[in-house]
């Protein structure tokens, strides 16, 4: 299970069975360039591998306005 | 994904420059976009002062930052609306990146000015966001003015401009198609506006603004009414996917090839400008949009009194 936290939605998600950072975004409708992906406090490009036990931040970076 | 440059694993790609970078060469990457709007937008030289305005935004505090790292003179303003703990906490994060980066500031009070924007919600019959808009961009003015500021600069990134532009388009709205871009020179008045983060978008200010520790997440305005533009920006972030580049190119041929024909048309209607009798900021009528509203506000808040 992947653990993720959505902001600033505030939401927390959890998924199974995904294997890459680009497959977490087409799962919550983003594209690459639409969202930050953090892991232990370091930025994911989309091709990174994830894997069960993930703990991941997934910050949008539009603002309101 | 490899960084471009070095090799080395990549922490940011982008689509757009069919690039990736490591931190590092994000970094020589970020500060070089910046330095060109600078150069080729002739926003300012090092011999110039800059006020910049400081909202507590990530693009605010990020364009601060780069600015005093190149090495320019700045020093920021920040203006507290005196929305409750939405600004006591913007104006906190402002002052301690500040006082962090040791940076110049400068805060102004809206309770102290008479405008606080909870009684202009109150008393005034428009749009809160329309009116807080244009205060901001009164003070802004007027307080470069003051102080003798060459320019004044915005964190506005490409997707803000392309937005708006956006928006503008879609009601050929001649107006303000004639004087939007990231340069509007000084005119009577007005001092130069800027917008040094033009060339770079949301995507890559909140990375800079991630990787350099800026703390982005903001809680937003109690008056907020739903972001605007953020439908817009979603089509176009669509757009940009299918197609990128596309986002850069709409705005950079905009500049080339479509502002100029807007600013010809807006010169034959141009209104005559004047001093305000209030506060001596340019108008077109006697007493400036903003102190009118000051005006009504002290007023109403009078008769609410008795
Ligand atoms: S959301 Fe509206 S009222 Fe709040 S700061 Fe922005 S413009 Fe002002
Ligand atoms: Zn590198
Ligand atoms: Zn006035």
């Amino acid at each position: 299970m992947i653990k993720v936290r959505l902001e600033p939605d505030g939401k927390d998600l959890e998924f199974h069975g995904l294997k890459t950072v680009l497959g977490l975004l087409n799962k919550l409708g983003l594209r690459p360039t639409m969202a930050l992906v953090v892991r232990d406090g370091g930025l994911l490009t989309p091709d990174i591998r994830i894997k069960s036990g993930d703990e991941i931040l997934v910050r949008k970076v539009t603002s309101a306005g | 994904m490899k960084c471009k440059r070095c090799k080395k694993p990549a922490v940011v790609g982008l689509p757009s420059h069919h690039t990736a970078f490591c931190e590092e060469c994000f970094y020589v990457y970020f500060t070089r976009q910046v330095e060109t709007a600078i150069r080729r937008q002739k926003m300012f030289t090092f011999d110039e002062r800059i006020l910049v305005a400081l909202s507590g935004g990530k693009d605010s505090l990020t364009l601060m930052l780069a600015l005093h790292e190149l090495g320019y003179d700045v020093a920021g303003l920040h203006i507290d609306l005196g929305i409750y703990e939405s600004s006591v906490r913007a104006r906190a994060k402002v002052e301690s990146f500040c006082e962090q980066h040791g940076l110049t500031l400068q805060v102004l009070e809206m309770e102290a000015e008479g405008l606080p924007m909870p009684d202009v919600k109150e008393h005034i019959n428009r749009p809160v966001c329309s009116v807080c808009g244009k205060v901001k961009r009164h003070y802004f003015n007027k307080i470069a003015r003051e102080g003798n500021f060459d320019a004044l600069a915005t964190g506005h990134n490409l997707d803000d401009e392309v937005a708006r532009l956006f928006a503008n388009t879609l009601r050929w709205d001649s107006g303000y198609l004639s004087d939007q871009g990231p340069t509007l020179p000084a005119a009577e008045g007005f001092v130069r506006k800027v917008k040094p983060l033009y060339r770079l978008s949301e995507f890559e200010t909140a990375n800079y603004a991630f990787l350099r520790g800026i703390e982005i997440h903001s809680d937003p305005c109690p008056f907020a009414s739903g972001a605007s533009f953020t439908s817009h920006k979603e089509l176009i972030g669509e757009l940009e996917h299918r197609s990128p580049g596309s986002k850069f190119q709409f705005y950079d041929g905009f500049l080339k090839r479509g502002r100029e024909a807007f600013k010809m048309l807006e010169k034959e209607v141009g209104e005559e400008l004047s001093p305000c009798e209030d506060c001596g900021s340019p108008t077109s009528v006697e007493i400036c949009g903003v102190c009118r509203v000051k005006r009504a506000v002290r007023d109403k808040k009078a008769a609410a009194a008795q």
